[in-house]
């Protein structure tokens, strides 16, 4: 019984992680009822962005936030104006085959200018493990993953409840017709919402670069874990998705440590299976 | 003073013809009634003076400047605010937050604590349940709460499509007195109604529309019951 004590733990930590890694793609879905293909990639370019950095400044990887978060911002909300504006109101296809496109490239290019190898962002974080009353162990960096993430989580919250944007979004995506009557200007606050959700996955990406090694093709499997996020928690919620993020963290730690370590993947699945089963709009899920 | 023109508008909705030729104003401290039954062309009036619904050809001018090729929300700016038909509140933001984001224009942020103790003079039943959901609102809480979000835009002139729809008597002689008050404060009124007898004792002035068309127009008490009757149904 012990002896899950450790991935029960952990998978909880990397949770954290998770939950930031979804709730870009949540925001998207949410305001635009659009799903972004390319939310993996963002990721992943922030990890390389963050390679680029830490190699020409010679700092800490979590400095590298710093320069990371403006340049992925600017790039989301250009990609939201130029690209994806266009085809506002054109239905789901257009916006699928524009992010899908998009992965594409960015995928190729990240292949083109890093080369295939795999790459991490290096820090003693990720070899320092914190050893807890004798019972298990936690690896350092899970904790600075789980804190970044309730941080995340926790400025996300007070934008949503607290500002003028938040508030916005949130209009926006009750009521399109009620909030333009407002003076909401529907592709203002979308490219603002992509901004933030791409933000996300600057944040998740440096992470995830920091725990894991990472490749230039490494962003579908971040984007199925976003898809595996959003579907256990429940679109539109925040607590969902931190919810979400949890449940799948601890289903893949627990279980891979349950049915075997090669297995962990499929464990996450397979909760991701039943809470379909069960209940399919998600555990808090409103739509 | 003159606020609102339209001027020959003509708009088509989804390939058939919804307005021919309108032609009304709307002075500040006036209440004009726009009447009609169902299908008359009311709703298509009011989205195309919002911004919704492009005209075909015809002029909408505010304060002397066209908006008419503007969107809704750079009319709301200009201080043209709507109160839609079906209330349209957001269910998923509190009574306190559809109010906030009543005032999300720039010039209406500068003065929101102003508004927002105004709009509880006039709804005190707003206050009563500032953080509840929306959507736990009653009809006429939430039609309140419309008008209330309205008003935080600081308009000059306010619409009404529609306010007495599904409420009971007592509301609707409530948010009827709040109009007057509004009317009062100085702001220009369009109140569009099937409730026609209430709206004609309310209004300076009114239009009966009828299948696109005006078909009567002047002060409500220079009306006969006949004329009313006639340009509403055409019978």
């Amino acid at each position: 019984m012990l002896t899950s004590l450790e991935p029960l733990i952990n998978g909880l930590l990397l949770g954290g992680l998770y939950a930031v890694i979804g709730i870009g793609l949540s925001l998207v879905f949410g305001i635009m009822r659009q799903v972004n293909l390319a939310h993996g990639e963002l990721m992943i370019l922030a990890s390389y962005l963050s390679l680029v950095f830490l190699q020409l400044f010679a700092i800490h990887p979590m400095m590298t936030f710093l320069f990371v978060i403006p340049v992925i911002f600017i790039l989301g909300y250009l990609i939201q104006t130029f690209l994806f504006n266009r085809v506002l109101e054109k239905g789901m296809e257009s916006y699928l085959m524009i992010s899908f496109g998009l992965s594409i490239i960015l995928q190729n290019l990240m292949l083109l200018i890093f080369t295939p190898d795999a790459r991490t962002l290096q820090t003693s974080l990720a070899i320092k493990s914190l050893n807890v009353l004798d019972l298990f162990n936690v690896p350092v960096i899970l904790l600075v993953d789980f804190l970044t993430g309730i941080i995340v989580l926790g400025l996300l919250h007070f934008i949503m409840k607290k500002t003028y944007l938040g508030w916005a979004i949130r209009a926006a995506t009750d009521d399109l017709t009620a909030a333009r009557l407002v003076g909401i200007n529907p592709r203002k606050v979308y490219a603002l919402a992509m901004g933030i959700a791409v933000i996300t996955a600057a944040i998740s990406g440096v992470l995830v670069g920091m725990t894991f090694t990472f490749y230039p093709h490494s962003g579908t499997q971040y984007l199925i874990i976003a898809f595996g996020v959003v579907i256990i928690g429940g679109l539109g919620s925040l607590p969902g998705t931190f919810l979400g993020g949890l449940i799948l963290g601890v289903s893949q730690l627990l279980g891979g440590r349950i049915i075997g370590p090669g297995l962990q993947l499929l464990s996450g699945y397979i909760i991701l299976l039943i809470v379909l089963t069960i209940k399919p709009q998600g555990i808090l899920g409103r739509r | 003073m003159v606020i609102l023109e339209v001027k020959n508008l003509n708009v088509y909705y989804g390939g058939f013809k919804a307005l021919w030729d309108i032609t009304l104003s709307v002075e500040r401290d006036q209440i004009v009634s726009i009447l009609g039954s169902n299908g008359a062309g009311k709703s298509t009036l009011l989205k195309t003076i919002s911004g919704l619904l492009k005209p075909g050809s015809g002029s909408i001018l505010f304060h002397g400047e066209r908006i008419d090729h503007l969107g809704p929300h750079d009319i709301v700016k200009l201080g043209l605010t709507l109160v839609p038909e079906g209330r349209k509140i957001f269910s998923n933001l509190t009574v306190l937050e559809n109010l906030m984001i009543g005032s999300y224009t720039p010039t209406a942020r500068k003065s929101r604590e102003g508004q927002l103790e105004n709009v509880f003079e006039l709804f005190p039943r707003l206050q009563e349940r500032k953080n509840q959901l929306g959507s736990t609102l009653s009809g006429g809480e939430q039609q309140m709460l419309a008008i209330g979000r309205a008003l935080m835009s600081q308009p000059k002139l306010i619409i009404f499509d529609e306010i007495s729809l599904g409420l009971g008597p007592i509301m609707v002689k409530h948010l009827y007195q709040t109009v007057n008050r509004i009317k009062q404060k100085g702001m220009g009124v369009v109140l569009v109604e099937q409730d026609v007898k209430r709206s004609l004792k309310t209004a300076d002035f009114a239009y009966i529309l009828q299948e696109g068309k005006i078909s009567l127009k002047g002060r409500p008490k220079d009306f006969t019951e006949e004329e009313v009757k006639k340009a509403y149904f055409g019978l």
